[in-house]
């Protein structure tokens, strides 16, 4: 009776045991998150990404790796292509020449994209509408004042149209992130003039970079121009001085003065303990020399 | 040489017969040691995303650890060096296990800085390629010049011992051992040139290695007081960790006392007195180990500097268990349990010493990690695990097996040596016979 019972607490523990990972295993399903974005550089080059992610803890993070899928086309979806989304879950597609891109009645770009899923991430999708926007940038000096001229126009029934009320923003690149110079808003010419300031640092010879941006405009999406000038204060990146720090090729001299004090002083003491450990040997020798004479 | 047989019996328990309790617990620490070895071939195999640390918190249970053996290692030093530089009365069976101490943490000591590089196949360029100006070239010629210092003085304490194991006839050893007594006793027979000679060379390295001790704890010291960290960039780290060190040393002293006692029923030779004894100066280095903790605390808490302040918020919110435990009850306790005669029993003041010891690694740690994890720059939306500290079960297993292979040693060398000096007690049987 006994091993019976026994016999059946080892088999209750043994399926408990090989089957707990079976009945823990976590099947969540990951309900991801995608976003699409329109992208026209200074070079007029054009194209969508889209960024993949998921929240855990009120964290974010990307999923890499996805395969996701990129369409174009008003009336039915025409496949363009797809990417994978990097260690950032960003995928990123280069869009043809605008000219084979069908646009609708209205000229509006349509731009759709997304995710299958798998076992254990949920189907996702995002779609966006772009109007094709011309960004323009001119730099010159207006009575000693350097001004940044922009015009932009929309492109509406096949005519170039100005974009008014719109606000274009005006950066300079510094070495984490963007640096804000103006906030300009266009007039109903499509145009904006900016008083550039003067004392912005460049680099050795003065060079800055200017961009002027539509910054995820809900029509145009993100449109940019970039002209470099000599419109900076020039600034020499002399290394600061090292009061901190011992970046010299050769040590202070009090420092090898101290240190070889020291070695010199330990490691003396020590041939003075080895020169008595043979000594100690050299007298027990002696004895026994004279224990054989005698 | 000729030693008294009852004393040579009572001394080197183990170096004739193997008892079955040292084959058992050799086997245990052993299997400690494997899994040890196992969680460094997976480390070695899948790189260092096995332990806790990431690109905040560089340096975790590994440097801990080679701080805490570190420590062990000099206040042994310091200890043995004292004792013997003064002539210390009661001395004499303790001396050797804080030698002991000092030689066998201060090998195993530096292999938890191996653990922690990334790029062990360039280690050979610290010595190929050093800089003076930097500290961790300091250490490594601190530490090299320490373990030869140390080695020499153990050494020079054995002469004697391996001496009178070599003259003694009745001893049933295998012949290897015979031979060895008779290479390391370098003939030694006790004449009276020799012996002023070896009287010389112990109290000169003796001296040094205090100097030695010193010098070496606060070079390693130095490695986070001249860097600025929060909570690291302090004048009083030098001094303060060689404190601590001693403190820590002190109260490893008493646990081995303890161990080899009961086990090889040492009762007439370590006594009450010396437990006592040790346990004041525990009890005196806890005081001022507290002055030296408080000290540090309080200026960087008036002083109001944003980092420190937020690394002292951390300390007494996050940390506050391990702070109080290392700063408050590692101190006090050890302190009220010496200081109080009626609570001054054998196994009282060995508990102290336990809890000195734990209380002195959990304060390595909560130096070592909050400082990490409170970098200068801040960080944004980053996962809290590249930022929070938390050890994985190889640097655990790393460190059972670092605890395990220093009793190992101590087991092994008692094998082969005394693990108190003969002829230190031996002298002291002739004093007392003269008094």
């Amino acid at each position: 009776m006994k091993s019976n019972i026994s016999k059946l607490f080892t088999s209750i523990l043994l399926i408990s045991v090989f089957s707990a990972p079976v009945f823990s295993q976590d099947r969540t399903i990951i309900s991801p998150y995608i976003s699409l974005q329109y992208f026209k550089n200074s070079e007029d080059h054009r194209y969508l990404q889209t960024t993949l992610t998921y929240v855990s803890n009120r964290i974010e993070f990307p999923l890499s790796g996805m395969e996701i899928t990129f369409y174009t086309g008003s009336e039915g979806k025409d496949l363009l292509g797809t990417a994978l989304t990097n260690e950032q879950g960003i995928a990123t597609f280069d869009l043809p020449e605008n000219s084979s891109l069908p646009k609708d009645n209205d000229g509006l770009w349509a731009f759709y994209t997304d995710f299958t899923g798998n076992d254990t991430i949920e189907t996702v999708k995002a779609d966006l509408l772009i109007r094709d926007v011309k960004l323009e940038m001119i730099l010159s000096v207006v009575d000693t004042v350097k001004t940044v001229t922009l015009s932009a126009l929309k492109s509406e029934n096949n005519k170039d149209v100005p974009v008014s009320g719109e606000v274009v923003m005006l950066y300079v690149p510094r070495m984490f992130s963007l640096l804000p110079v103006a906030e300009a808003p266009l007039d109903d010419n499509g145009t904006a003039y900016i008083e550039f300031p003067s004392d912005i640092p460049g680099d050795a010879e003065g060079n800055i970079t200017v961009i002027s941006k539509f910054e995820e405009h809900p029509d145009f999406g993100n449109v940019e121009r970039r002209v470099v000038i000599k419109w900076g204060v020039s600034f020499v990146n002399t290394s600061p001085a090292a009061h901190r720090a011992l970046w010299t090729k050769t040590p202070p001299w009090w420092m090898i003065i101290t240190l070889s004090i020291l070695l010199i002083g330990v490691w003396g003491h020590y041939l003075f303990a080895v020169i008595s450990l043979i000594r100690i040997k050299r007298e027990s020798e002696k004895q026994k020399k004279l224990k054989i004479r005698q | 040489m000729q030693a008294n047989r009852k004393l040579l019996k009572d001394l080197t328990p183990e170096l004739e017969k193997t008892s079955t309790g040292w084959y058992i617990t050799f086997i245990v620490l052993l299997g400690f040691f494997l899994i040890g070895i196992y969680g460094l071939i997976q480390q070695i195999d899948k790189g260092h995303i096995v332990t806790g640390m990431r690109d905040n918190v560089v340096w975790g249970f590994y440097i801990v650890n080679f701080i805490f053996f570190m420590g062990l290692s000099y206040s042994g030093a310091l200890i043995s060096g004292v004792l013997h530089l003064f002539n210390t009365g009661w001395r004499k069976p303790v001396i050797r296990l804080a030698e002991l101490i000092t030689v066998i943490s201060l090998v195993i000591g530096p292999f938890f800085i191996f653990f922690c590089i990334g790029r062990l196949d360039r280690l050979y360029f610290l010595f190929t390629h050093p800089r003076i100006q930097s500290p961790i070239t300091w250490d490594v010629i601190a530490i090299c010049t320490d373990l030869i210092g140390c080695f020499i003085y153990l050494y020079l304490s054995f002469i004697e011992d391996f001496a009178i194991l070599r003259d003694y006839e009745d001893l049933r050893v295998a012949p290897w051992k015979r031979r060895l007594y008779k290479t390391l006793s370098l003939g030694y027979n006790g004449t009276p040139k020799q012996e002023k000679l070896l009287s010389t060379a112990r109290k000169v390295m003796s001296s040094m290695i205090i100097a030695i001790a010193i010098i070496v704890y606060s070079v390693l010291a130095w490695i986070f007081g001249v860097t600025l960290q929060p909570g690291w960039h302090s004048t009083i780290f030098g001094p303060y960790f060689v404190i601590a060190a001693v403190f820590s040393g002190t109260g490893l002293l008493i646990i081995l006392m303890w161990i080899f006692r009961k086990i090889y029923h040492l009762e007439e030779y370590i006594t009450k007195r010396h437990f006592v004894n040790v346990g004041v100066l525990l009890t005196i280095i806890a005081a001022f180990y507290g002055y030296f903790t408080f000290s540090d605390y309080l200026t960087k808490w008036y002083g109001s500097i944003k980092m420190d302040s937020i690394l002292i918020d951390k300390l007494f919110s996050e940390y506050y268990s391990l702070f109080i435990f290392a700063n408050y009850i590692g101190i006090l306790i050890p302190g009220i349990i010496i200081a109080l005669p009626r609570f001054r029993t054998i196994p009282n003041i060995t508990i102290a010493a336990v809890i000195a010891v734990l209380a002195l690694w959990v304060n390595r740690y909560i130096i070592v990690i909050p400082t990490l994890e409170t970098p200068f720059l801040p960080i944004q939306d980053v996962r809290s695990a590249w930022i929070k500290y938390t050890p994985t079960w190889i640097e655990w297993s790393l460190t059972f097996a670092g605890v395990a292979i220093f009793i190992m040693l101590f087991m092994l060398i008692s094998k082969i040596a005394p693990i108190i000096s003969i002829s230190e007690m031996q002298e002291e049987d002739k004093e007392e016979i003269l008094k």
